[in-house]
This record gives structure tokens, sequence and C-alpha cells, in this order.
């Protein structure tokens, strides 16, 4: 076997030796012969024949010269291939001369792929795209475990005993979020990290340039020193090679330089959603005997990488032992015994990977619209190719050679449909950042690659296939002889028409569901929009700023500095109202504290509620618009010296004191150790957390009597006009007073809102285009049904019409078939979105994935314009002269 | 039908060439054309064309080899020449050849006898 094996490589080999040789070898061959007929011819004439008898005799002797060529070119080359190549050439020509058809399929195709791709691309940036870590998978974030079941963040001394203890982690590190303003240049604030100093080597990054941070480096009292991003090293530094080792000032400090990380490095790593990327880390330098450092100091997050051979399972139950003996040691310093483990890819990208792969689904229905419209296109084409086809196989063309012929053809409008698809993928991250998607992880990292290109030709050759099948089985079943009977009547019509019907059923179905989810996201969207965020965010403007500098170390300056630019705000022209505060509502600013009312502390305070606390000077009600519901505002006269007083919440009061009166209670915020607060007031409830979040507890304090006033604080101003306009004014107000002071994160409240409503917005503008391109899709192939049985049966209304059919009689004939498939479609589709929409349900609000007012909106809009794509192509048959029908054909 | 004519005929054909080859040394199809018709005494009448499908099978097995070459008069032609493979494929085939003639012309005789 082996031998005959052997011979048939040679045989190949030779056949594409002789395929890539091509023409020359024709032109050998065919010397070879005409010498041997010469050479036959002279033969005969020395045999005393006359030259033309000669040449007549050569050539009767050696037989047909042009079989002879084929014969060689089937043993010498690869027919397979050259009758690809014929095929491709004649579908070029056939495409070209119908240029319509090749256009809308074309354009159909380029939808469908392209939206595919576009949603593919970011899926690949955001979700697949590996992180930048050595062996992410085997980080993980070490949450404790608070008394709700919900992650907690640590206190130095608890990641201490854990770092000690545990046997799982071969590294553990832990982060805090540091925001310095760094003085080069303008005063700049950055997004930055606290980290330990083995924090890069648990992520598994090395420097660029310069070092690592060292151990020893990681205490209080030693040099200060930071890692700068790539990024901030090109901005700030223009990329000096020599910056290692160099003091950058930075919050009145001055820091070493350490290295510079990589640009491929891209961190991910913020507790502020809108604080954009981190660019600098600092070292921790801790000590477990600062204040900050306590166990129920939860700001830090623990990051582990552990140990080969250790799964997150087993680390999870070594920690949940090493923090159960910590809580039986320190019983009043610990809520509940245990930890959470995360995943740093769930983590990361968790709360994205379920809208991404909701839009994913949603993206894939509108391939399978286009698909179905392909096949109807192709097979409505098939139809009037049948006698071609006939012709073809009556000259003996295999089925095969004609569905391969039809594939070729489907393939390369696949191809260009393809090309023209990635167009939209190309644009993707422009049209994203318009439509404010900055919520989600990575973006910047969403761009064509090869993964994406292979997805995009991949499923340009499935719908091929898919739409392929339908007119390849409609031909197969074409009747040779009736098909080449002059004037016959297309023969298959029962088998096509039923197939092109169950098209327009299921691209109405799809439709459908696409467009009832839009509905339903379009509806809890202005649903939330409705909802009061518990202030008035129209005309306020915001900006961040923060004191930093010997002389705020004394607490007296930093209030004093707050209140001096509040006052110079409120002498601005336009300003009706200004205030500052240490946390605004729907900012991302995250700031609780325990909430410890008297007569009602549990034995372990650390299982008293807390509350969103907010550091306030006189005149933030005002300027937000809070509603005061009880009692007195907080005024100037509360200073430092006066007793201290608080504001609480609806929510607070009603849960702290149901029934009672709160007002002249008392309440220790935090520290135990410090004197009591009395509630003076009572404010309507804020979302600060989101539209969509029940407003949690809330307490306002004076910044005037926190013991250590805020240096963090945020201006809120409202204006009477525009808040854009006094952008600058505001900032040369603060500024007159301290002009090396940073302003950052100047926005209007409004846009806050619009923020903590951009993912929905997203879902909702994404699944929304998506519904759009496929009813546009599926009105293209009811249109074209409807208009092809109404050209087919021309004739037959012409009878009708003679016979003294009325007109609506023969509309509502016409009509019929159309909407009767359009209406199979939306029962499918009905069910279909019942079984599908309970996914979106993350992502609705206040609507109930089956809401009927929804469904019946939609399916009436469906049908309305399905009925005006039914109705154009009827009317127009209506418009047919009787004797011009009986004449049709 | 047809095909399978051809086939034997082929066949037959291929063992003629390589033998043609074997005695004469390297040949032009011209040549090889003539020494079958001057050996079969026009006993095979063959058109001359089929000698160059042969040839281009025998090329593909790597049983014979071509060369640009010059003729007795002077004329550009491929010479073909059997290849050591080619010996040895016209061993087999010849041995072949004789078994199967030897077995028909036995069983011709046998029917004849009866």
């Amino acid at each position: 076997m082996g031998a005959r094996r052997g011979s048939r490589v040679r045989a190949f080999a030779a056949k594409l030796r002789g395929f890539l040789s091509g023409h020359k070898r024709d032109n050998e061959f065919e010397n070879e012969i005409q010498e041997h007929l010469q050479s036959l011819g002279e033969k005969f004439v020395a045999q005393g024949m006359s030259r033309e008898e000669a040449a007549a005799a050569a050539r009767r002797q050696f037989g047909n010269t042009t079989l002879l060529q084929e014969d060689r070119r089937e043993l010498q080359t690869l027919p397979a291939i050259e009758s690809l190549w014929q095929d491709l050439r004649f579908a070029v020509r056939v495409l070209r001369k119908s240029p319509g058809f090749t256009t809308v399929a074309v354009l159909t195709l380029a939808l469908g792929i392209g939206a595919n791709t576009a949603i593919f691309s970011l899926v690949n940036g955001v979700l697949l795209r590996p992180l930048p870590y050595r062996n992410p998978d085997r980080l993980a974030i070490v949450w404790e475990k608070s008394r709700d079941g919900s992650r907690d963040n640590v206190g130095y001394a608890t990641y201490l005993d854990w770092k000690a203890q545990n046997k799982s982690f071969e590294q553990l590190a832990i982060y805090s979020s540091w925001q310095p303003v760094l003085q080069v240049g303008e005063p700049e604030q950055l997004n930055g990290l606290r980290v330990t100093s083995n924090y890069f080597r648990t992520l598994g990054i090395h420097p660029e340039i310069g070092r690592d941070f060292l151990p020893e480096e990681d205490s209080p009292n030693t040099n200060k020193v930071v890692m700068l991003s790539h990024s901030l090293w090109q901005r700030k530094f223009s990329s000096d090679p020599h910056i290692v080792g160099k003091t950058i000032d930075m919050n009145a400090t001055q820091y070493i330089v350490a290295g510079v990380l990589p640009a491929s490095y891209q961190s991910l790593m913020t507790q502020d959603p809108r604080g954009g990327a981190v660019e600098i880390w600092r070292v921790l330098g801790y000590d477990v005997s600062q204040p900050w450092a306590c166990r129920t100091c939860h700001h830090l997050v623990a990051i582990g990488r552990l140990r080969n051979g250790v799964s997150i399972a087993q680390a999870n139950t070594e920690m949940d032992t090493i923090s159960a003996a910590l809580t039986k040691a320190y019983p009043k310093e610990y809520d509940d015994a245990g930890v959470i483990l995360t995943p740093i890819r769930e983590q990361l990208l968790g709360p994205a990977s379920t809208p991404l792969y909701l839009l994913l689904g949603a993206v894939s229905f509108v391939l399978l619209v286009a698909c179905a419209n392909l096949a109807n296109l192709l097979l409505a084409r098939a139809t009037n190719r049948e006698r071609e086809v006939a012709v073809r196989t009556a000259l003996g063309a295999t089925r095969a050679r004609v569905i391969r012929q039809l594939l070729v053809e489907n393939c390369l409008l696949s191809l260009l449909g393809a090309a023209a698809g990635l167009i939209p993928a190309q644009w993707l991250p422009k049209v994203l950042a318009v439509i404010g998607a900055s919520d989600l992880p990575r973006l910047d990292q969403v761009r064509l690659d090869w993964r994406v290109l292979f997805f995009t030709i991949g499923i340009a050759l499935l719908t091929v296939i898919v739409a392929t099948l339908a007119p390849s089985y409609r031909l197969s079943k074409t009747e040779l002889h009736d098909c080449l009977q002059e004037g016959a009547r297309s023969s298959g019509n029962v088998v096509g028409g039923r197939l092109r019907g169950l098209l327009i059923v299921s691209e109405v179905a799809l439709s459908l569901t696409l467009l009832i989810s839009a509905g339903l996201l379009l509806r809890s969207l202005n649903r939330l929009l409705q909802v009061s965020p518990g202030f008035d965010p129209a005309n306020v403007l915001s900006m961040q700023t923060s004191v930093l500098g010997q002389r705020f170390n004394d607490n007296q300056a930093v209030r004093q500095y707050f209140s001096s630019a509040v006052e110079r705000l409120r002498a601005l022209p336009g300003v009706q109202a200004a205030a500052a505060a240490s946390q605004i509502p729907l900012a991302g600013n995250i700031d609780r504290y325990g909430f410890h009312a008297e007569g009602k502390i549990h034995a372990n305070p650390e299982e008293d509620p807390s509350a969103e606390r907010y550091c306030i000077t006189p005149g933030f009600l005002e300027t937000m618009r809070i509603p005061l519901l009880r009692g007195r505002d907080i005024s100037p006269a509360d200073t430092a010296t006066a007793p201290q007083v608080l504001l609480i919440s609806e929510t607070t009061a009603r849960r702290m004191w149901p029934g009672e009166d709160p007002i002249g209670k008392r309440v220790k915020v935090g520290d135990m150790d410090k004197p009591w607060w009395t509630v003076v007031g009572i404010t309507g409830d804020v979302h600060h957390v989101g539209l969509d979040a029940q407003p949690d507890m809330q307490m306002y304090v004076p910044h005037q009597q926190w013991a250590f006033p805020d240096g963090l604080m945020i201006f809120v101003i409202r204006t009477a006009g525009k808040p854009a306009a006094i952008s600058s004014a505001a900032q040369q107000a603060i500024h007159s007073i301290d002009p090396t002071q940073p302003i950052s994160r100047i926005a209007a409240l409004a846009n806050y809102v619009g923020l903590s409503v951009q993912d929905r917005r997203f879902a909702l503008i994404l699944i929304g285009a998506f519904a759009v391109i496929a009813l546009a899709l599926s009105l293209v192939g009811i249109y074209g049904v409807t208009a092809y049985s109404v050209a087919q049966r021309t004739r037959e209304i012409g009878i009708r019409a003679a016979l003294g059919a009325q007109r609506p009689e023969l509309f509502g004939l016409l009509l019929r078939q159309g909407m009767l498939q359009v209406l199979y479609g939306v029962v499918a589709g009905v069910l279909a979105s019942v079984a599908f929409t309970r996914f979106l349900a993350s992502l609705l609000f206040d609507v109930q994935p089956t809401d009927p007012l929804t469904f019946a909106g939609v399916v009436l809009l469906l049908v309305t314009v399905a009925a005006a794509a039914c109705l154009i192509p009827a009317r127009r048959a209506m418009r047919v002269d009787p004797l011009v029908a009986l004449r049709y054909e | 039908m047809d095909a399978k004519k051809s086939e034997v005929l082929q066949g037959t054909l291929d063992l003629m060439i390589l033998k043609t080859l074997q005695t004469l040394g390297p040949l032009h199809g011209f040549g090889i054309a003539r020494r079958i018709e001057q050996v079969s005494r026009d006993v095979l009448q063959l058109n001359e064309g089929t000698v160059y499908t042969s040839l281009l099978r025998l090329q593909q097995q790597g049983w014979i080899a071509a060369e640009w070459g010059t003729s007795e008069n002077n004329r550009k032609a491929k010479f073909y020449s059997i290849t050591k493979r080619g010996l040895k494929q016209l061993e087999l085939e010849t041995e072949n050849w004789e078994r199967i003639s030897g077995v028909i012309g036995r069983v011709l005789r046998l029917e004849e006898e009866k």
C-alpha cells in the first residue's frame, strides 16, 4: 500500500508543479506535438504523398490533439483549483451583472457582520484580552466578611496577622487609594495608590527603568519613594531617562522616584470608577502603632498571589481559620469571622461581563436576521436562475458543481460584506466615547486584532453556509424538463414559498424580541430618570480641591480656608448659593462611619450600623436643595467650641428611632472615645450610590466641628445661568486665597446624574440600534416577499379583476398572505421574548421583564410598519390594468 | 465501456514504451512511435497521440525521464530514457504479463481440447 500512496504523492507533486508552471507547459507540449506531426508529414512526403495529403494523413494517424492537451491538463494540473478559479471569475461576472442584488446583499451582510464584529471587538478588548499581570489566574482579592455577608476592606493590623500566619499565598500585598497633588508645572491632582513594598512582586510586574520598592522603605519616617506610570513619565517628565533617583514635589513633600513601569502595564486597580487610571504609586509606610493602622480601620484592599497548587477554595478555608482565631482574640474588633476571596478577573471585569455578554447575545439576533434576509434574497434569485441552472445541468454540470458555484458566489458576497463590516468595528471606540461608556474597564484597549478578524471571517462564512442552505435545497428540487420549456411557470413555487414564509416568520420573531428588549430598557431608563435624586442637580457646578502645605497642619487653618473660599464663591455675580462638602451624592464617593446611637449601642460596637458621612459647611442643604424636614440646619454658629451637632436623613431617623422623635438624641460617630453629637435636624433622603439604589442612612456633620477637618472637599455652587459659565471665575476666586491649591474634577452635578445611569443608557443605545437594524432588515424582507408574490400573481389578479372582483377583496387577498406570516412571527417573537427578557432583569428598573404595556406597544409598532411594507407592493398591483395583467408574460 | 478498453490498451502501451526505451536507449516520441509501428507490423492500429499520454503517465510515476536534446535532423526534441525505477517496473510488468498470458493461453487450449 505504501508504494501506491507514494505514487499518488508523486502524481500530486507533478500536478502541483504543472499547475504552477501553467502556460509554459502548455506551449512545450504543443511544440512537441507539432514536431511529431511535421516529422510524420515529412515521412509521408518521402513515401510520395503531396504536402496537403501528407499533413492530413499525419493528423489522422496522430489523433485528436485538443483532447490530448485536455488529457495532459487532467494529468499534470489540479482541475479542482482551475475550476474553482473559473467559478470565482464567473461569480464576479454574475454579481457585477446584477448590481442591485449585490448592493442589497452586501449591505445586509455588512450590517449583520459589522454589528457583530463591533460587539465582539468590545468583548475581546475588555474581557478576553489577558490581564496585564503574570499568571493573573493566581491572583485574588482578600476581603473581610461583614455580618451581612458583604465584602469589606481590611485594617493594617489584620493584614499583618494574615500575612504572618497564612501558607496559601506566595505574596500578600495591600493598597489603598491616594490622590496626591503633583507640583510640577501647573499643580495637578493625580490618581494614585499607596501600596506595600511587595505590591509589584505580587502582581508580577517589573519596572521598565529603575528598581522595585524595598521592604525597608515600607515604614514610617524613611525616604518616601514613588513609582511612575509610563504615561505620567511621558506627560509630566518628558520621558527623562535619568528620572530614577531624582526628587519630585508632591503634597508639599519631596518624593524620590524609584522607577517607571512599562507602557504595557495599565493599572486596573482603582477604588473610584470615575477617577481615571492610576498613574503613581507610593510605598504605604504604615506602622502598627499608628492610629490608622487599627483592625477596625477598614480602608485597605488586600491582594494575594496563590502558591502553585493551592486552589481558591483551599486558600479561603485557611484564611477563614485564621480569621476565626483573630475574632476570638479580638472580639470587639471584628464584625464576623471569615474572609471572601475574589479572583482578580472577577473583581476587575465581573461587573462588565454581564452587560457585554448580553449585548453579544442581542447582536447575534441581528446576525440571524441578516442570515434570514440573505437567504430570502438568494432564494428569490434562485427562482429567477432556475433556467440557467437547468441549462448547466443539461450540459453536464453535476448538482454538486452547481451548488459549489452558488457557494463560491456567496462566499464572495460574504467576504465583501465582512470587509464592509470591519468599518464599524474600526470606528467603535470613537462611537463609544461619544455615547459614553467610560465605565467599562480597558475600553482604550478595544481595537481590531487577529482575534477580531478571525471572528469576522468565521461568522461571514457561517452566514454564507446558513444562507446558502435554503436556495441549494430549492435548486436541488429543480425539474430539468419543466424549466427548459419555453414560458414555463416556476416549478418549485410551493417549496420556495414555504421556505421563504418560514424565513419571514423567524425574522419578525427575532426583530420583535430585540424591539421588546429595547422597549423594556427604554422604559427602565425613563422610570429611573423620573426618580428624584433627593437634591436638585440643575445649575450646580462642583469642583474638588484639597489643602496641602505646612500651614495646613493646623486644623483651624483648614477650616478657615474652606469657609473663606465659600465666602468668595458666594460673592461672585450669578452665584445663588455655595458650600463645600467632603463628598457629594452620585459622584462615586464612599465615606461611611459607624453610627452609634445612645441607648442602642451593641455590646460589640462594630455591629452597629454605619451611615454615609457628609462633612459640610453651612449652606450645603440650601445649595443642593436638600429639604430640611424637621429641626434646624447647621449654621455658622456651630463652631469648633460650640456643642457638637449633626443632621440625619429621614431613613436614619426611621431606622434608628422608629416612632420616636430623633431631635435631641445623642450619637457617637465612628470613634467611641470621642464626645457625643446631638441630632438637631432631619433632612430628606439623597440617592448617594445611584438612582436605582434605595437611599441608605446618611448624616451631616459641620466641617467646623469635625476633629480632623477634611482637607479634600468638593465645592458646590448654584448658579443663576449655565454652571459652566461660572467655572473660571470660581477657580480664580479659590486661587485668590491661595494659588498653590489644585482644583480638579470640575463638573456640573447634572453630569454626575447622567454618569450614574450611563451603563443603562449604553445598553439601551446599543440594543436599540440592533433592534432598529433588525427591524429594517425584516421590513426589507417582508417587502421583498410580498412584492415577489404580487408579481407572480399579476395574471391571477388580472383574471380576477376581469371577472368582477372588487378592489378591497383583491387587496385583502394580497395582504392576507404577508400579514399572516407577520402574525405568526409576532406570536413566536412574543414567546421568545417571554423566554429571553429575564436575562435583562439586572438592567431593568421598576419594570417587569414581561411588562404587558411594552409588549403591546412594540407589537403594535411592528405590525403597523410590517403592514406598510406589505401595502406598498399590494397597492402597486391594484393599479395594474386588467388587460395588461392578462397579457403579462 | 470505452474507458476500460483504452485502459487495457494503455497498460500494454506503457509496457511497450518501457521495453522500447530499455532496448534502444533515449528516444523522442516520434522515434518511439516508429519503433512500435515497425515491431507491430500494422497489427496494432494506434493513434500516435496516445503515445504522449502514456509518456506523461510514465514520467509522473518516475519510470522514465525526459530531457531536451537535438534530433538526427537537427531539430529540438524531447528525449525520453528509462530510469532505474522504470527498469524494475519493466521487470515486474514483464513477469506479470508472461504469467497472465501463460494462464490465458492454457485456458484457451483447454477450451479447444473439450
